[in-house]
């Protein structure tokens, strides 16, 4: 499909013995958010961080922008904005350090990394992003590293578990954010394991032992299951794969 | 360059607001050339001597001051009854004693005579290198003892200079080697932390989607922790100027010349060794495995190359101190210049080159294998 930005086919990763990711088909559309959903250690973690080519592909394929990530992975990666679990951060450095340092090392100029300086400077006070990244709350921790992670202006942006670990508002304002990069024309991938998040989903994948359980658009999934939520949708997906 | 400032800035900038850091590069150091400044040491004082003269004669006793007049030996005073020579061989035993002189009936009467006389030394040879001293020790007073009953002097005379370490205090053989043993242990941890820290924390993931090339990571480390290394040397060498009094004889940018391609070559390894580090801890356990054990044992540090089995000794020819410890020890004690050290330096030139080129494929390979 030519509007599909990222195609995924197949794919699979083994640790060993261990099936983490079994076979998994899917596609992102541009300029989609799709929730990507599961218990820890579904293989959630495991599927983005084969997008980014940060995990080596044990079979199946990837395709960004019709490209073969594994075959083009220089290219297909300038396109992608990975924003980590644990933020990944430098504690020692303050904000602005760290938004320096990513972007220097993405090949931005003095005077694009001054111009990101003055953006940034509209969502997170000024005095805390000369406090080095340890001492701040995780809610400005996760404005940073989302900021890190669009430094480059890339088309598709992956959030592993952007949300965990942060408070109710907090989470309300950065699903809000997300939704402005979406109105920018960005396509995210956004992991969590909060199931009451889906409802911010274009279109959800749930993932249980790294099979693929659920797949479709949330409205449609309950109205077609007659499930209130998708909790229990979730729930009954999980039962019948367990049984299986 | 443009993608390799920001590397530099961010190394520098985390090391320094890193307290455990700054304690393992400064601290730590400085810590071990103090202990080992006093600790390790081939000078041997106070040997506990015990007498048993059976001359009791002027002679005699002039023979035994002659021992105790230096401060290498140290009178056990035992009670006149006592002393016999089961009394001494216990002990020896104990270790109560390091060494016996017994002095026979007629030592004093030969002497007058100018005849051949002898004198008994039973020293403790459960350490061989102090019972090697101690021999040492006696001959040479024995000999200039005799000196004043004879003229030997017509017959030979010794003239003995020592050059470089005219007091051959060990502390000035031990310190160079010290500072090379520590750099190379500092210029790798400092790498080798630096790269598993970033894998603990997940932020080499974003380095690694970043647009920015295996080898400007690693050069970009490499120039900030060359000055870091750079600055730990020239702190241990004034501490041991200024605390033990280690001539500094040679040029000081001779020895940082070549102390560079010596830092380069523990960066790369540090590099290297971080690849199959999983954390921190494992990388400091392999780190001070990899650069302290073949550095001390195998370059000459403390045994000198030449008492080392062949294989050993073939072994030291691939271990980087080797060659630094020669051209540390020439520049600090013997003020050697440059030209004593082509050899040494080339081969620490190539062994830099050789560890980056690995260290940069290993880590490229690493980065598009994934984990």
């Amino acid at each position: 499909m030519a509007d599909n930005i990222i195609e995924i086919r197949d794919l699979t990763k083994k640790f060993g013995n261990f099936i983490a990711v079994n076979s998994i088909s899917f596609d992102i559309k541009k300029g989609e958010i799709l929730g990507f959903l599961g218990p820890n250690g579904a293989g959630k973690t495991t599927t983005i961080k084969m997008i980014t080519g940060l995990l080596k592909i044990s079979s199946g394929s990837i395709k960004i922008n019709s490209l073969d990530a594994e075959k083009h992975r220089d290219a297909t990666r300038m396109d992608i904005g990975y924003m980590s679990q644990k933020f990944s951060l430098y504690p020692k450095l303050t904000a602005l350090e760290n938004i320096e340092f990513f972007a220097g090392i993405s090949g931005l100029t003095r005077k694009g990394i001054s111009e990101k300086y003055t953006e940034i400077k509209k969502y997170v006070p000024e005095n805390l992003l000369k406090q080095n990244i340890e001492k701040l709350p995780p809610g400005i921790k996760q404005r940073v590293a989302l900021f890190a992670a669009l430094l480059s202006d890339p088309e598709i942006l992956l959030l592993d578990e952007p949300t965990s670990g942060v408070d109710p508002e907090v989470r309300r304002n950065f699903w809000q954010e997300i939704y402005s990069l979406k109105k920018e024309g960005k396509t995210i991938l956004v992991t969590t394991h909060n199931l009451d998040e889906v409802e911010y989903a274009d279109k959800i994948v749930i993932l249980h032992r790294g099979n693929i359980i659920v797949e479709g658009e949330p409205e449609g999934l309950l109205a077609g299951s007659g499930k209130d939520s998708i909790e229990e949708l979730f729930k009954e997906a999980v039962k019948e794969n367990e049984e299986n | 360059m443009k993608r390799i400032k920001p590397v530099i800035r961010k190394e520098f900038s985390h090391i320094l607001r890193d307290p455990k850091s700054l304690i393992i590069i400064f601290v730590m150091p400085i810590l071990m050339i103090f202990i080992y400044g006093y600790a390790i040491s081939f000078d041997l004082d106070n040997i506990k001597l015990g007498v048993l003269d059976y001359s009791k004669s002027d002679i005699s006793r002039e023979f035994i001051k002659s021992f105790l007049q230096n401060k290498y030996f140290k009178f056990v005073e035992v009670k006149e009854d006592e002393k016999t020579p089961d009394l001494f061989e216990k002990k020896l035993k104990r270790g109560d004693i390091s060494e016996v002189m017994i002095i026979p009936h007629d030592f004093s009467d030969k002497i007058k005579e100018m005849k051949s006389t002898e004198v008994g030394f039973i020293i403790d040879g459960s350490d061989s290198n102090s019972a090697n001293i101690i021999y040492q020790y006696n001959e040479m007073i024995t000999f200039n003892f005799i000196k004043r009953f004879q003229d030997l002097d017509n017959i030979l005379k010794i003239h003995t200079k020592v050059y470089f370490n005219p007091e051959v205090k060990s502390a000035f053989f031990f310190i160079p080697g010290l500072v090379a043993v520590l750099l190379l242990m500092v210029s790798a941890l400092l790498t080798s932390l630096s790269i598993s820290r970033e894998r603990e924390s997940g932020s080499i993931d974003l380095i690694f989607i970043s647009p920015i090339k295996s080898h400007e990571i690693i050069l970009g480390k490499t120039l900030a922790y060359i000055f870091v290394a750079l600055m730990v040397e020239t702190l241990i060498i004034v501490f041991s100027r200024y605390w033990f009094g280690m001539p500094v004889r040679g040029d000081i940018l001779t020895l940082l010349a070549f102390s560079l391609l010596y830092i380069f070559t523990g960066l790369s390894l540090g590099v290297l060794i971080s690849i199959s580090a999983p954390d921190q801890k494992t990388a400091m356990l392999i780190t001070l495995l990899v650069t302290m054990l073949p550095s001390i044992m195998l370059s000459g540090f403390i045994f000198p190359l030449s008492s080392l089995s062949p294989v050993l000794r073939g072994f030291s020819n691939i271990v980087p101190a080797t060659y630094f410890l020669k051209i540390i020890r020439g520049v600090i004690l013997k003020g050697a210049s440059v030209t004593d050290f082509i050899r040494d330096g080339a081969i620490l030139l190539f062994m830099s080159i050789i560890l980056t080129i690995i260290s940069v494929r290993k880590f490229s390979k690493n980065r598009d294998r994934g984990t």
